[in-house]
């Protein structure tokens, strides 16, 4: 009886700690052994939970009632006065950086249940699991910054100590964080929906034979196609003229994306920019831009006595529309008080372009060529299959007068993926030139 | 001192959207002293912004002229006034690029006008941000730190320039209260040290008698003085005036002015946010 009722305190000591942002994410192991040397308290209303400048011994976590959290002045936290409830966690200084004091008064205002863990107990059972206490610290220290609205200056945890701890590389949180990720439902549901679309696809040809999907080629004939050394249709991932095709169309489609870039960015801040420079330019651009790339086929072969030529120009056009309207939409969203304000600080019309006007519009820009890169994919294929010979257009359409139905699905699967890559790369490219905004976004989530 | 004194004189700003005219402001005259903080009030969307628009140089005016330090800013010849160094914007939302960190921020303007070699202003930069206790976010990004934090870092950014006048629209608006209080001590201990003139303008009353050496009390659409209130609390004040007995009776003296413009902005159908 007596064990059972210690059991479900522990239970309830875990659920409470799930609720809170240092160890919300922390996995039921940890929190068992946090629980563990967790000691319930209460406290009556209108009872010191602790003084400010008293020695930082214990963390509490609220379990149930209400407590007003008070900094000291000097603390020069945002919100002095915070009202905690339960999942609340306060006590927290003895894990900053050289703190050792309290750095706030607690009152209860309501009778309040509280969890009281010593810090420096918790800090040893953080240090010996490395990688997770590492990461419940940093969760630590963002709470205190964005619930206790402490400056970012004082907000600074502790470093674990540790044989790990000590020269924690970032391919170790990274490893971390894709671990968490593994434990969240996220990769499961992404495989299930995999999982489902292939099935329907085995089904319906292999199983099923429904009339529709009788040309199809069925899922296991393009795996064992794709995998196979000696493939029956000449390609696979054994093949070295597959990596000729991936090749060369990453090859159009890297010239076409570059010189998309190079002109369209400049065109759409111009178009942004300059009210004279839209008038001129916007009413063409807006009468070629809706026509379809397979439209320009004919002209471009016209155009280009060179088929490659022609080929790189059409994914090149696509792609050019896309990376310079956003650029403008990019522009025109910029704030007005921004460039204002670069007037008022003595900025001249180039230097409002180059300081403000460029870097507010980034944001955009990238969104631009993230779609950027998609239609040019789309219109290379579309062009590869007119005209050309190699690259994976090329291939699909071959397949399809040859009778090879197998590698038209090998095909196109490659181009998804090597589609997706490309844009990634596109992504990390603007995460890197944009720090500001990918902190911005990191602070904004959760 | 004879530094950014502003004056004024019967300025009309009428706005011609679709051939229907609407007088935003109104033969408006107002002297400001060099080094005065003048606290202009009056509801939203009461036209008060117009008139500090036209003296940054973000609006034409239609008549009447600004002159600071007896320069002309605009006048019917040229109606629109250049936006410069001399005279810096604090804004509603706040203004800093947030692809700058705080410390680029603040050097922004020295170097843009090539006052000062990036290295120099680095190094005022640095210490104007110390001597306002941001020496900490230096090389955050301004989205990184608190709101109360970046509204500190713009006005030193603006004081970076060494500017006559600094002209504040509502800066404080979206803060809390309690931040708003730190907030209003922390700008009185920079005015303490730089003596710029500012020109302030907000919708509250209290703020603007805590602040103020002057108080002007606006009609609604169109603009103009409606009442000049002088505040003889001494400065250096700090938040003990707000409790003393002479800034409630300020407050009661001026309280139905405002409430009077308050409810014939509401009438006008003008809404809170214009």
């Amino acid at each position: 009886m007596d064990a059972a009722l210690r059991l479900g305190a522990a239970d309830e000591a875990i659920a409470v700690l799930r609720e809170t942002t240092p160890f919300g994410d922390a996995s039921e192991a940890l929190l068992a052994r946090i629980a563990g040397i967790a000691r319930r308290a209460r406290y009556a209303a209108g009872a010191r939970l602790y003084d400010a400048d008293g020695a930082a011994d214990d963390i509490f976590v609220v379990v149930s009632g209400r407590a007003e959290h008070v900094f000291k002045p000097e603390v020069g936290a945002r919100e002095a006065l915070r009202r905690v409830t339960r999942g609340g966690v306060f006590g927290w200084a003895g894990l900053l950086l050289g703190q050792t004091q309290r750095l706030a008064t607690v009152t209860a205002i309501e009778p309040t249940e509280v969890l009281r863990i010593d810090t420096e107990a918790l800090v040893g059972l953080l240090e010996s699991e490395p990688l997770e206490g590492g990461h419940v610290m940093e969760r630590f220290a963002t709470m205190i910054q964005r619930e206790f609205t402490l400056p970012a200056l004082l907000a600074q945890v502790r470093r674990l100590s540790g044989p790990l701890t000590e020269e924690m590389s970032s391919l170790s949180l990274t490893l971390y964080r894709l671990s968490l990720w593994l434990r969240s439902p996220r990769p499961y549901l992404m495989l299930v929906g995999f999982a489902l679309f292939l099935g329907f696809w085995y089904l319906a040809v292999e199983v099923w034979k429904l009339p529709r999907f009788r040309e199809m080629p069925g899922l296991t004939t393009v795996v064992r196609e794709w995998l196979s050394p000696s493939p029956t249709y000449g390609l696979s991932l054994y093949i070295a003229e597959y990596y000729q095709h991936i090749a060369m169309s990453v090859w159009r489609v890297a010239q076409a994306f570059f010189l998309a870039t190079v002109l369209g960015v400049p065109v759409g801040l111009l178009l942004g920019w300059s009210r004279t420079f839209k008038e001129y330019v916007f009413p063409v651009f807006e009468t070629l831009r809706p026509i379809p790339i397979l439209a320009w086929v004919p002209l471009a072969i016209v155009m280009f006595i060179a088929t490659e030529s022609a080929v790189v120009y059409l994914a090149f056009l696509a792609s050019f529309f896309a990376t310079a309207l956003n650029t403008m939409l990019g522009v025109e969203s910029i704030d007005e008080s921004y460039v204002r304000a670069a007037n008022c600080l003595g900025a001249d019309r180039w230097q409002v372009f180059r300081h403000v006007i460029t870097p507010g519009a980034l944001p955009f820009i990238f969104t631009g060529l993230q779609i950027s890169i998609g239609v040019s994919w789309f219109s290379l294929v579309a062009a590869e299959m007119v005209s050309g010979q190699y690259g994976l257009g090329y291939v699909i359409w071959t397949s399809y007068v040859m009778v090879r139905y197998p590698t038209i699905v090998i095909g196109m699967v490659t181009l998804g993926i090597v589609g997706y890559v490309t844009s990634a790369l596109v992504r990390i490219a603007g995460d890197y030139l944009m720090e500001w905004r990918v902190r911005e976004l990191a602070l904004a989530e959760r | 001192m004879t530094r950014g004194h502003i004056v004024i004189d019967d300025v009309v700003k009428v706005y011609d959207p679709q051939g229907a005219a609407v007088m935003a402001v109104d033969h408006c005259s107002l002297e400001i002293e060099p080094g005065e903080i003048c606290m202009i009030v009056g509801p939203s969307g009461c036209g008060k912004t117009t008139l500090l628009n036209a003296i940054a140089g973000f609006h034409e005016i239609t008549s009447g002229r600004i002159v600071m330090d007896g320069e002309v800013l605009c006048s019917p010849e040229k109606p629109r006034s250049t936006p410069g160094p001399d005279r810096i914007v604090v804004f509603q939302n706040g203004a800093l690029f947030p692809w700058k960190t705080n410390l680029d921020n603040v050097i922004f303007g020295p170097v843009m006008q090539g006052k000062l070699a990036r290295k120099e202003a680095l190094d005022k930069g640095r210490a104007m941000l110390a001597d306002a206790g941001l020496s900490g976010v230096e090389h955050n990004y301004p989205g990184e730190v608190s709101s109360g934090m970046r509204r500190r870092v713009e006005i030193v950014r603006a004081l970076m320039n060494d500017p006559k006048a600094l002209l504040l629209d509502e800066p404080y608006r979206a803060l809390d209260s309690l931040t708003k209080s730190v907030m209003h001590e922390a700008l009185l201990e920079i005015y303490y040290k730089n003596k710029v003139t500012i020109f302030f303008i907000t919708h509250d009353l209290e703020e603007a008698i805590f602040l103020g050496h002057r108080v002007a009390i606006m009609t609604t659409r169109p603009c103009k003085p409606k009442k000049i209130l002088n505040v003889d609390i001494p400065h250096p004040r700090d938040y003990s005036a707000l409790t003393s007995k002479r800034f409630r009776e300020l407050i009661e003296e001026t309280n139905d002015a405002v409430h009077e413009e308050a409810w014939k902005a509401f009438q006008a159908g003008e809404k809170e946010g214009r």
